[in-house]
């Protein structure tokens, strides 16, 4: 079986309209996080969280009304998998056996009969969240910065290095956006926690591996092809790799399919962020990164003429 | 020399196979023994693993480990307070003005997420830039006089810092062995945090209570009843001439402030203070701690509440306040044994205490001084009991009672022998998850595998065809080596760990796909199968390289930042990428190579 064996796609030409297609993506993920917040889970928010399961099905919204006043608050409860498993997330200052305590009493009044099983608890600190946040952040500055300086030392111009990291954030950015947006409506937990980042640092990873070797077939076809144009040779080397390109993001998309599918409900989110991230890495690593090479490139060398 | 090449490459597949399986092996028999063992009944089961128990120790020890997300458990971070331990090691030096730039560092430190001990000296010196902080730490023991500098005072803070995390640790870990968990893991994080990993662990109030546990265990000497009675009397005059005035605003937030209304002065005792509600207890002492209320209370004496309820009404605890004197007799730290007794009227569980020689000698000191009069038992500020001394006590001999249940009276002796923490400690995270979510995680993990491993096996025959066979080989063997890699450095296998190999099934083939696609290429610019092979390996090379390098900079850092099962997932990365890196590189290399031995075979890339 072969696909694109030889294809000759103007991908560079596409640009307009994929600048179009992201520019309305990353407005939108930004516009959602500016006005929604980012949608912070326990480790980066606080606060205490369980998952408790049931021996028959419950009624999240009659849950979330019913717990208001006894709890002081209105707590975040979410299907855990089944409509028998529950997530349930509050901020509070009390002890988490007593918050445990309080839910139990309650859902014993709520629904009699119903055994409750504690499955997880998780209880985070504010100041320790906000240590976690801080790691965060620096890890995925960190790593950007790493990429950057090795795509600069490997590749030998700093317009490789800043079309990657463009891509990269561009693929970062998107997905907290669709993140943000799919705070409420989602069937699962897609709350920006620790396994998030790790996500995004894999999606990192991943959208460079594509980015790295489109930029290793332009040092290489640079050689052989002198005289060719930028532009031509980047198309050039974007329709050589674009078999490999396109069998690697299939087989990875099975993966992350596979394991959102089946990986449990603990990495729902998690597996979900990294479907989100191999298509839209492969997207841009095709249409945003050499694209943006290409534009820098070119303002470099009118500058310097 | 092409026949030596490879066979430097076949050795060194050989040699990598046989570290797999060397460090996997327990792991497999670790598994066939429980296997094993569950089909034993319960007796047959604990003499097997009598008789076996230095070998089934030995396995366990050395089998891949899997993480709480994994088998259930607690996860516990604490955090050693370090401002009360510079505020403690000024002991009778310290002063409210020590106290107030404590606090206002600590506040700082905690804004700015600076170093707690750099900004005391900071906000010290800020506040008076000639004070010397030798004025609250002098002393002989550490070697600090008066002219110390303050940056000596500084190291020598931080240093007391370092010792007091490394004492938490260690009586942790004492508290943790005697309460019978296996596995368990203790680890210092950054300058002052420790984490407690608990594997099966379920309790977690009981857990909670163990680690935080102070146990700081104090004898003191109550008033005589007149000055209780005179101090009762200043309380009523003060509080009815308070309603008299104010009565109007004293309620207009809600909050009494009228002690009387919620505390009644009398008591159980001549010795007691007067008792309240168990659910004013809180109120009142908010009420105690108001300064003209402090000002009644002389010096010498302290207010405590008592441990327990002394008598119910209509199924309300009441809880007693005693009056005790400030100074503190003895400590606990005379303790030299403890175990769980049994009163012999009530059969009641207490907690009898042996003290040592030096503590037995002030004991019987004590006790010789004040027959007739009672001695209150406090432990971390609470009063347990206050027997009246019947005779002088010369064996160091002492008991705790008035304790809950037998299970609080044997974690209490864990506490007091395993000694009293040098400093208090916080719990700033805290995970369980329970043993059947860790099951169902551990299936859907191996579903995952298994989908994952079949769908890109299928798909790479399906579109490499013999090439897609030999990068499947490969493939199976990656995944035995990550497991091998992950044994041999004895880490942890956890849930994101799981998805991490999921991960690296798919992005392990790209390599192969990298290789392939160049072997094709090579063969449509028209050269023949060996040398595209040749050409196709060489040329793809640089772009794995590059590809490789820069995702295992990304899992170095997610190691590095990462915290708990997240190390995990970076941790399968990075043996993903070095296992699939050798096996897509060499061992299908070996396999090709063999393949195409003779100048007429054919091997298809599809």
């Amino acid at each position: 079986m072969r696909w694109f064996e030889t294809p000759n796609f103007d991908f560079i030409k596409a640009h307009n309209i994929a600048y179009f297609f992201s520019g309305g993506l990353i407005v939108m993920s930004i516009v959602a996080i500016l006005t929604m917040g980012l949608n912070y889970g326990i480790d980066f928010r606080g606060g205490q969280e369980f998952v408790f399961e049931f021996e028959e099905p419950v009624d999240v919204v009659q849950l979330r009304s019913e717990l208001a006043e006894p709890l002081g608050t209105v707590p975040e409860i979410k299907l855990f998998g089944s409509t028998r498993e529950i997530l349930l997330r509050i901020d509070t200052e009390e002890d988490i056996t007593q918050t445990r305590e309080t839910l139990i009493a309650n859902f014993g009044n709520i629904y009699p009969g119903n055994t409750v099983t504690v499955q997880k608890t998780d209880l985070v600190g504010p100041r320790f969240a906000e240590d976690l946040r801080r790691g965060a952040m620096y890890s995925i500055i960190f790593a950007l910065a790493v990429v950057f300086i090795y795509i600069f030392i490997r590749f030998k111009g700093w317009y490789f290095s800043a079309g990657a990291i463009a891509a990269l954030a561009h693929d970062v950015l998107i997905v907290l956006g669709i993140f943000t947006i799919m705070g409420e409506i989602a069937p699962f937990d897609v709350s920006i926690d620790q396994a998030i980042i790790a996500a995004f640092l894999t999606i990192v990873g991943y959208s460079l591996n594509d980015t790295v070797v489109v930029f290793d077939r332009i040092r290489e076809n640079s050689i052989i092809y002198k005289t060719m144009n930028f532009t031509d040779m980047i198309n050039k080397s974007l329709n050589d790799t674009l078999s490999r390109t396109v069998v690697t993001s299939v087989t990875t998309l099975f993966v992350v399919s596979v394991l959102f599918i089946f990986g449990g409900e603990v990495l729902k989110g998690f597996a979900f962020a990294l479907v989100l991230g191999v298509i839209l890495g492969t997207y841009s690593s095709l249409f945003v990164a050499s694209a943006l090479v290409v534009e820098l490139q070119k303002r470099a060398m009118k500058a310097k003429a | 020399m092409k026949q030596q090449k490879n066979g430097f490459k076949i050795g060194c597949i050989v040699l990598f196979l046989g570290l797999t399986i060397y460090y996997l092996f327990p792991t497999v028999q670790w598994n066939l023994e429980q296997r094993h063992m569950a089909n034993m009944t319960e007796t047959e089961r604990v003499q097997y693993e009598n008789e076996n128990q230095a070998k089934l120790q030995n396995i366990r020890e050395r089998s891949l480990s899997l993480g709480l997300d994994l088998q259930g458990g607690m996860y516990v971070t604490l955090e050693v307070g370090t401002p009360q331990l510079v505020l403690e090691l000024a002991g009778d030096f310290a002063d409210d003005t020590l106290e107030d730039i404590i606090s206002t560092a600590a506040q700082i430190s905690r804004d700015q997420n600076t170093n707690f001990i750099d900004e005391f000296v900071s906000e010290f010196e800020r506040r008076d830039p000639n004070a010397m902080l030798s004025r609250y730490y002098r002393s002989d023991a550490a070697n600090i006089t008066r002219r110390s500098t303050n940056s000596e005072i500084a190291s020598y803070l931080r240093n007391q810092q370092t010792a007091a995390v490394e004492r938490a640790i260690e009586i942790i870990r004492s508290r943790v062995d005697r309460f019978g968990v296996t596995e368990p893991g203790i680890l210092q994080q950054g300058s002052n945090r420790i984490v407690v990993e608990l594997p099966g662990v379920d309790d977690e109030e009981r857990v909670r209570d163990l680690l935080r546990g102070t146990a700081r265990l104090e004898f003191r000497l109550t008033p005589e009843t007149d000055e209780i009675n005179n101090l009762k009397q200043q309380f009523a005059n003060f509080f009815s001439q308070l309603e008299e005035e104010e009565a109007d605003s004293l309620t207009d937030d809600g909050e009494v402030k009228n002690l009387l209304e919620i505390f009644d002065l009398r008591g159980s005792s001549q010795y007691s203070f007067g008792y309240a509600a168990g659910r004013d207890t809180a109120a009142v002492n908010r009420i105690l701690e108001r300064e003209e209320v402090q000002n009644l209370i002389p010096g010498n004496i302290t207010l405590l509440w008592g441990a327990n309820a002394f008598a119910y009404d209509n199924g309300i605890p009441l809880y007693e306040i005693i009056p005790v004197r400030s100074q503190i007799e003895l400590t606990g730290d005379v303790i030299s044994e403890a175990r769980v007794a049994f009163d012999p009227n009530t059969n009641a569980p207490e907690v009898s205490m042996t003290m040592d020689s030096d503590g037995a000698r002030r004991w019987a000191r004590i006790t010789g001084a004040n027959i007739g009069r009672p001695v209150a038992i406090v432990l971390d500020e609470q009063i347990y009991s206050y027997p009246t001394v019947r005779s002088q006590i010369n064996n160091g001999r002492s008991s705790i009672s008035g304790i809950g249940g037998v299970r609080e009276a044997e974690d209490l002796v864990n506490i007091l022998m395993s000694g009293a923490l040098p400093a208090p400690l916080d719990i700033i995270e805290e995970r369980t998850v329970g043993a059947s979510l860790g099951e169902a995680s551990i299936r859907a993990g191996l579903y995952s595998i298994m989908f994952g491993l079949g769908v890109v096996a299928i798909f790479m025959i399906v579109y490499y065809r013999t090439g897609g066979g030999i990068a499947d080989l490969a493939l199976m063997l990656n995944i035995i080596f990550i497991l091998g890699i992950l044994a041999g450095f004895q880490a942890t296998l956890t849930l994101p760990g799981i998805a991490g190999i999921v991960l690296t099934i798919g992005m392990a083939v790209d390599a192969n796909v990298l290789i392939f696609d160049r072997i094709r290429e090579e063969m449509r610019g028209g050269k023949t199968l060996r040398a595209s092979i040749d050409n196709g390996y060489a040329n793809a090379m640089s772009a794995i390289i590059d590809a490789n390098v820069t995702t295992f900079f990304v899992a170095i850092i997610l190691y590095s930042f990462g915290v708990g099962p997240i190390k995990g997932f970076a941790v399968t990365l990075m043996a993903g990428i070095v296992a699939s890196l050798f096996s897509a590189i060499v061992i299908t290399r070996v396999i090709v190579d063999y393949l195409t031995r003779e100048k007429t075979a054919t091997v298809s890339f599809g």
